[in-house]
């Protein structure tokens, strides 16, 4: 039976936590997508209704702010990951 | 008891972080995409209604600048990760 | 919001907003002392300036391309732009007498102004709807 050493062990962890960081980042690319995606769709909606491009405007950036959490989540994981551990 | 010395620990923890710091900065490729997106579209919106350009291109301004900064939230780990190794 | 027609302007007002909000941690820092933490958000600040500049002008010059033409464009440019952030946040951290997380918060801090301006339309359009109702 193979026995570690405190100290292995906790390099071991500390080692996948560094990697779970960077696994967790890779999460950045959906909301970068996502909110691409909306853009993309406003613009479109104002060219088929140009009096509504105030109101098409606030929608898409509201809409971009809260497709923007996923990402903010990714990153508290991962600043708790490099950080606590 | 396996016990590892110390430049072990430091070469396992620093490669560990190095990997995750590469893993991290895939996540740029999510704004690229959807900010291409969004450009295709605005050049077909501006096609078909030449008179809404400039609200075209604040549109994308607007979402560009909300879009572009999932990537900056994985540089910012990315670099964590690459200095606290 | 003011001057959707017109993108130039627009963008100005955005800059001057963005720039007397800045006012708020420049001068709390310049009061604390803490001239790493000012100059890193100055660095920060500037870059991100440029970069705003910057997207107006590929944006123009987007507009008149083929579809696929101009996706390829805004992303090359865009993974350009990741390039630039990588190098200003890694100099940020390499430099001691700048603070890197004041000037990762300076790269953010054109976007932050952009969605309180959101907030603020959209509560005084909600508002107004409601004065209209008890009218």
């Amino acid at each position: 039976m193979v026995q570690f050493s405190p100290d292995v062990a906790h390099t071991i962890i500390k080692a996948a936590a560094l990697l779970g960081a960077g696994f967790a980042m890779i999460a950045g690319i959906g909301p970068g997508v996502g909110q691409g995606y909306a853009a993309g769709k406003a613009v479109e909606a104002v060219a088929r209704d140009p009096e509504a491009r105030g109101n098409v405007i606030t929608t898409m950036l509201l809409g971009q702010a809260v497709a923007e959490s996923t990402g903010i989540y990714s990153l508290v994981i991962a600043i708790v990951l490099i950080f606590t551990i | 008891m396996v016990s590892f010395s110390p430049e072990v620990v430091d070469s396992i923890i620093r490669t560990a972080s190095l990997i995750g710091a590469g893993l991290a900065v895939i996540a740029g490729i999510g704004p690229g995409i959807g900010m291409g997106y969004a450009a295709g579209a605005a050049t077909e919106a501006v096609r078909r209604q030449p008179e809404a350009r400039g609200a075209i291109i604040t549109t994308m301004l607007l979402g560009q600048v909300i879009s572009g900064s999932t990537g900056i939230y994985s540089l910012v780990i990315a670099i964590f990760l690459i200095f606290s190794g | 919001m003011k001057y959707i027609d017109e993108p130039a302007k627009l963008q100005q007002e955005i800059l001057k907003k963005t720039y007397s909000l800045a006012l708020i941690p420049l001068i709390y820092s310049l009061i604390r002392g803490e001239f790493a933490t000012l100059l890193g958000f100055i660095f920060g600040l500037l870059i991100a300036t440029l970069i705003f500049r910057l997207r107006l002008i590929q944006i123009e010059r987007a507009l008149d391309m083929q579809e696929k033409k101009a996706s390829t464009f805004i992303r090359n440019r865009y993974f350009i732009e990741y390039i630039i952030y990588f190098v200003v946040l890694f100099v940020a951290r390499k430099n001691p007498s700048v603070n890197f997380l004041a000037a990762a918060v300076g790269l953010f801090f054109v976007k932050l102004t952009v969605i309180g301006l959101v907030m603020i339309d959209i509560i005084k359009g909600s508002l107004e709807k409601k004065l209209e109702s008890y009218r």
